[in-house]
């Protein structure tokens, strides 16, 4: 993963995803905080994780300032909640003005928020769809293959 | 035409608001998440009811959205309620929305999300508890524009510093104005060489909060 070795992440939600992404930004030597309102959730940490962790809750505005999201370079929304990480993404974009806005949505539906702000929106079932896809046609392409060599 | 509503979320609220409204005329449409809720809402008479989550926009394409007047969102999480505006306005043009807001701090941002008119009810309730406060200084406290502006009526008392005194003599905050005296029957605007006697009533018009200084200036009390 590339990261510019001076910026600072900031990543909103530590599941799965979040917890990844931080430990891949942290294994590059990123500076990386990671905010989740459930500290238990810190668990997913790789034990080698170098970043900082926040527990608190990222729809307070406060708690965002605190973990000095006004210097954030990216900010990565990722909680299981859409309409949380619609708001905290706005949020950063319009109060803390970060430059890279990053937010995931499980309903598609929802991103036309998003569209005249700015913000980039990963969408796990279109992405999801779209591999799919990928291989199919990949299968297909094996198989016509196949027939044109026989 | 009647003038249509739709309610998204809230409890005693959206049942409160729904019979308000349909008593003067609107037609109202409420969305709520449980099925209990539902069913209360249910008992009113005229009241569209549907149950689901509000923030999802195929449910409020079946609340027929589109042809809403005013939307107004109720729920008790600031991120649906922002959801809720949001897609109300851009995905299916409605024309006014309204929000509640719980955090204070926001306000700002909400309409600065394009919300038309945000709720904060903690700055609502607040500012009532304080003017019930300070009811004996004040006979009556008007909040405008969100609350930011605020006029009062104040009772010029005897032992009021003020009392005697020329306009300019006394040493207002920046943000307050006494606009109006009033004398008997007498309406007096006032200017800077206006004096003021004892047993005047004078309107003060006040921005930023700054009436409860401007009171204590005026009538010498120390609010505690």
């Amino acid at each position: 993963m590339k990261t510019d070795q001076n910026g600072y992440t900031i990543i909103i939600g530590c599941g799965r995803l979040g917890a990844n992404l931080a430990n891949a930004l942290s294994d590059a030597e990123g500076n990386v905080l990671i905010m989740d309102k459930n500290g238990d959730a810190f668990r997913k940490l790789s034990p080698s994780f170098g970043g900082l962790t926040a527990t608190a809750d990222a729809t307070d505005i406060d708690a965002l300032q605190a973990a000095g999201m006004d210097k954030a370079d990216t900010v990565i929304v990722v909680t299981n909640n859409d309409n949380v990480n619609v708001m905290v993404a706005q949020l950063a974009r319009e109060v803390f003005h970060v430059h890279e806005v990053i937010a995931r949505l499980y309903d598609p539906e929802r991103e036309c928020v998003y569209q005249e702000f700015g913000i980039a929106t990963i969408c796990p079932a279109i992405l999801s769809a779209k591999e799919i896809n990928k291989i199919l046609d990949r299968a297909t392409l094996v198989e016509a293959s196949d027939d044109a060599g026989k | 035409m009647k003038k249509r509503v739709l309610l998204v979320g809230g409890r005693s609220k959206a049942k409160a608001l729904a019979l308000s409204l349909i008593h003067k005329g609107y037609q109202v449409t409420a969305i709520n998440e449980t099925y209990e809720d539902c069913l209360k809402l249910s008992e009113i008479d005229g009241l569209s009811v549907l149950q689901g989550d509000g923030t999802r926009p195929f449910l409020l394409e079946d609340a027929d959205a589109a042809g809403m007047d005013i939307v107004i969102a109720l729920t008790s999480k600031d991120e649906d309620n922002l959801v809720i505006c949001e897609l109300s306005k851009k995905k299916f043009h409605v024309a006014k929305t309204v929000a509640l807001v719980t955090d204070p701090k926001k306000t700002d941002f909400f309409y600065k999300m394009g919300v038309d008119r945000v709720v904060c009810a903690i700055t609502v309730i607040t500012s009532i508890i304080e003017q019930q406060a300070f009811v004996e200084e004040m006979t009556n406290v008007f909040p405008l524009g969100e609350g930011h502006v605020r006029i009062a009526e104040v009772p010029v008392c005897g032992n009021a510093p003020m009392a005697g005194k020329k306009l300019w003599e006394i040493n207002l905050p920046q943000d307050v104005i006494i606009g109006c005296i009033l004398r008997g029957e007498k309406v007096m605007i006032p200017r800077g060489d206006t004096r003021i006697l004892v047993g005047d009533l004078l309107i003060l018009i006040s921005g930023n909060g700054q009436e409860i200084a401007a009171i204590e200036e005026l009538t010498g009390r120390e609010s505690k």
